[in-house]
């Protein structure tokens, strides 16, 4: 049986046949001529007063066996007075949509089956996201239902232009996945991409944006993302304003967007609302605080062990005199005291609150004055690796990355010195530089040199300058800004 | 599972480079092959004159340019489609011949780099094998399309100016430029023989070749090259101006010139020697520098030999180049005499002569597949 049946009983059959749990329930009651109808539902993620106001009732007092020239679905469709309301024959549809939250009405002698959306899922508020947080500018976040953040996105964004197209990824989970772009601006060929290869994975179970976000990676095995995250609905807005193309996925916070840059990683929403220059001296702050957190660790170990040079002469002294009694090589050192500042990390995420600040305590004041006390460890080697830290979160999409990266340096370090750091380097930057997501190369707009995108990447312009849309996008509508004639007159 | 994910955004017109590209290479990374040991030779016999041969080396390959930016210019389709139209199943000994030429282009710099790499990375004794490592760099590069080095260009507009301003700007103070008067002070043989020896460090149109004969001609490309050739020589000529006024008589025993050049700025003592931060950066460029004949050899053996597996081609060329400057780096000084001079004919025929003879190439009309239209992202 495909499709439903003009015979109530039957059609309730096949379906509780199709759906044996015990959490989907059928609420039974008859309309005023005593025809008999159903709502099957699936408990808890229904507003079953809403069912009982606006179909129950209604119902209840509809007379179905009256002639009328009117057929009976439409009769019914009348009478509900409901806002989400779906007409459908398919019984497989009907299942995916009671297991979406959806109730589903049949009547005794109708052939379909009416979709209620009286949907009522547990959400959380909106708050401020913990890992974007901005002191100035729009504090809103996304939150799991998908639902909510397209209605977030709908809110910045009031243009028949924005379209949403939401696929099911999951043969268990039956996720929506929903993909929005803007009509005319974004490149269409990356959402047909994206779709493409959404369409053609079989995958389980998708709990969050970041199992979506390996399927669409270009590269597997990549230590860089190529795909760009955020938990805010204002720059998820102006991504997709920018010519991208926005994955929204239900059950997850985080919004993806593609085609992804590296230089995104520096930049923070905040840098649109305070000054240029303001946010031009915090991008080169970042990017150097990302050079530090990665590449000092890597340096000192560098400098004590092949190049000597590279420090000043006092300061070489110095971190002589306070390693000289150390059991540990340079390179151990390093390795044993970035080692405590990962496992401090990762326990101080997990522990309890309460816990939390005693353990900060013991782990950076207790621990390492004790180990330096006890000469096992030197304190230049703590001060290297706390600035590196601290540097590290100053971007913070990049702090998984940074951190392997890291490792890898020192290590590197250790073994060959400074050649290594160079060379791994310029692996990097090939690496990069012959890297390409969604018809965008990672490392634009400085390679390929795209001049005018320039002016958003570690340097930031006024926004008078920024009028024209990243070309590295290739949208077909490249102006963003534009004054109009008599406005312009108005001004002078 | 099977997709097609990656197939809208890779046309055949993605693998090629553009005019902008080839420019910023003439400007930004042939500057870097001239840094290591050309100074200390031209110095060695030009003395004060040093800038006359490398003027000389400079005017002779910017005419080499200009005829195949000439034959470049004449055509709607690439120079390397024409030559497979007219050289048909010949093209094939073309590129093995140049396969070869780049593979034995390359042995100098590597000796080079390898003794660069041990001097301005190391203070303490490194072990041979330290130098192993950049096999794996150049394996990773021999292994990627021509895409990359035009990518790798643009980068280097970056890498290349910041570091290079930033060492001139510590070293500028440092210099006496009196050191290079009076001009013409050298015997015109000796200016000669510089020019002679370095011939293999100044064969700047050939490493322009592939990235020429692989891309589309566009209007005006042509002026943008040249202007990108003449801002790559006036960086190499102020850098050996610079380099003599700081050793003046010493300076044919300085190698490795730009490691060093900027070490005598007197804050350095002070904060310790953060020129070599700008060192390590110009040394990315010339990393890549290096391998970039091994890269080259690399695409034409896999073209002559329609070898389309080039991560093995490359892994196998790099096993041999590392056994090469295993074993032979003890016999620097031999290799120098023979392939800096008994073997020069063979960079003029192959970088001064051959290109030449583009001339005679009829010129080509475009196919319904060539596209002239820009790539943003190429």
């Amino acid at each position: 049986m495909n499709t439903f049946s003009s015979n109530l009983t039957k059609n309730v059959n096949a379906l509780k046949k199709a759906l044996p749990a015990e959490d989907i329930l059928t609420y039974e009651f008859l309309t005023a001529d005593e025809t008999r109808c159903a709502v099957v539902y699936a408990d808890g993620i229904v507003n079953k007063q809403l069912l009982g106001d606006l179909v129950a009732r209604p119902l209840s007092r509809l007379s179905l066996a009256e002639k009328s020239d009117i057929p009976v679905a439409e009769r019914i469709e009348k009478a509900l007075l409901f806002p989400e309301l779906k007409k459908l024959t398919a019984i497989k549809d009907a299942l995916t949509e009671i297991l979406d939250g959806n109730s589903l009405l049949l009547v005794d002698g109708a052939s379909d089956g009416f979709v209620v959306g009286a949907k009522f899922l547990p959400v959380r508020a909106i708050i401020e996201p913990p890992t974007d947080i901005a002191v100035k500018g729009p504090r809103e976040g996304f939150i799991e239902d998908i639902k909510t953040n397209m209605a977030l996105v709908r809110k910045r964004l009031k243009t028949p232009d924005l379209r949403f197209e939401t696929l099911r990824v999951g043969k268990r989970s039956e996720t929506a996945v929903s993909i929005c772009w803007l009509d005319g601006t974004s490149e269409l060929s990356v959402k047909d991409a994206i779709k493409e290869k959404l369409n053609a994975v079989d995958l389980d179970y998708v709990p969050d944006s970041s199992y979506i976000a390996a399927i669409l990676s270009p590269r597997k095995h990549s230590v860089f993302h190529t795909l760009g995250k955020t938990e805010k609905p204002d720059i998820f807005a102006a991504k997709l304003c920018e010519g991208r193309v926005g994955i929204l996925v239900d059950g997850s916070p985080i919004a993806l967007t593609a085609p992804f840059l590296l230089t995104e990683d520096l930049q923070s929403s905040e840098d649109y609302f305070v000054s240029p220059f303001m946010a031009t001296i915090y991008r080169f702050l970042r990017f150097l605080a990302l050079f530090v957190a990665i590449f000092l660790p890597a340096f000192y170990v560098a400098a004590q062990l092949f190049k000597m040079q590279l420090l000043p002469l006092g300061l070489m002294l110095t971190i002589a005199s306070s390693v000289r009694d150390l059991p540990l090589s340079p390179s151990m050192e390093m390795f044993v005291v970035l080692f405590l500042l990962e496992v401090l990390k990762e326990a101080s995420i997990r522990m309890p609150k309460y816990v939390g600040m005693s353990l900060s305590v013991v782990g950076a004041l207790v621990l390492g004055e004790t180990a330096v006390s006890a000469g096992f460890l030197s304190t230049p080697a703590i001060i290297v690796v706390a600035f590196s830290g601290i540097c590290l979160y100053t971007v913070p999409n990049f702090v998984e990355t940074g951190s392997i990266l890291r490792w890898i340096f020192l290590i590197l370090a250790g073994s060959i010195g400074p050649f290594g750091i160079v060379l791994f380097s310029a692996f990097l930057l090939y690496y990069l530089l012959s890297s390409d997501a969604f018809g965008a190369p990672i490392l634009a707009p400085f390679s390929p040199l795209v001049r005018r995108d320039l002016r958003d990447t570690v340097v930031k312009y006024d926004l008078y300058s920024l009028n024209q849309r990243p070309r590295t996008f290739r949208s077909k509508n490249r102006t963003r800004l534009r004054f109009k004639k008599s406005n312009k007159k108005k001004e002078k | 599972m099977h997709h097609t994910f990656e197939k809208p955004f890779h046309s055949p017109l993605n693998e090629r480079v553009v005019g902008r590209q080839i420019a910023l290479f003439a400007a930004f990374v042939l500057p870097a092959t001239k840094l290591l040991e050309a100074p200390s030779i031209l110095a060695k016999y030009a003395m004060g004159d040093l800038l006359v041969p490398a003027l000389l080396h400079f005017l002779l390959q910017a005419g080499i340019l200009a005829v195949v930016l000439f034959v470049v210019s004449r055509s709607e389709i690439t120079l390397f489609e024409r030559l497979q139209h007219v050289l048909k199943k010949g093209v094939i000994v073309l590129y093995l011949l140049y396969a070869l030429y780049f593979l034995f282009a390359i042995l100098l710099p590597l000796l080079d780099l390898e003794k660069y790499a041990y001097a301005a990375f190391f203070d303490t004794a490194p072990t041979t094998f330290s130098f192993l490592f950049f096999f794996f760099l150049s394996a990773f590069i021999c292994a990627k399309g021509m895409k990359a080095v035009g990518r790798f260009s643009d980068l280097c507009l970056f890498l290349f100016l910041f570091s290079f301003v930033a060492l001139l700007t510590l070293s500028v103070p440092e210099t006496d430029f009196t050191h290079l008067l009076p001009f013409f002070g050298t015997k015109f043989q000796d200016t000669m023989c510089a020019f002679k020896y370095t011939t293999p460090h100044f064969s700047d149109t050939i490493l322009l070749l592939p990235l020429l004969g692989n891309y589309q001609y566009k209007k005006k490309d042509a002026p943008k090259i040249m202007l990108g050739y003449a801002i790559g020589a006036l960086c190499t000529l102020f850098f050996l101006a610079v380099f003599y006024g700081i050793f003046s008589s010493v300076a044919p025993r300085e190698h490795y010139a730009f490691s060093k050049i900027a070490q005598y700025f007197p804050a350095l003592s002070v904060i310790g020697r953060i020129d070599l931060l700008f060192v390590y950066l110009l040394s990315i460029v010339l990393f890549f520098y290096t391998a970039l004949p091994a890269q080259y050899a690399t695409h034409l053996f896999s073209r002559a030999c329609s070898f389309e597996r080039k991560a093995i081609l490359s892994a196998i060329l790099n096993f041999g180049l590392f056994l090469f400057v295993f074993f032979c780096n003890k016999y620097y000084n031999a290799f120098y005499r023979v392939i800096g001079g008994k073997l020069l004919w063979i960079f003029w025929l192959f970088a001064d002569i051959f290109p030449l003879l583009l001339l005679l190439l009829p010129n080509g009309k475009k196919t319904k597949n060539a596209s002239t239209k820009e790539n943003v992202n190429a």
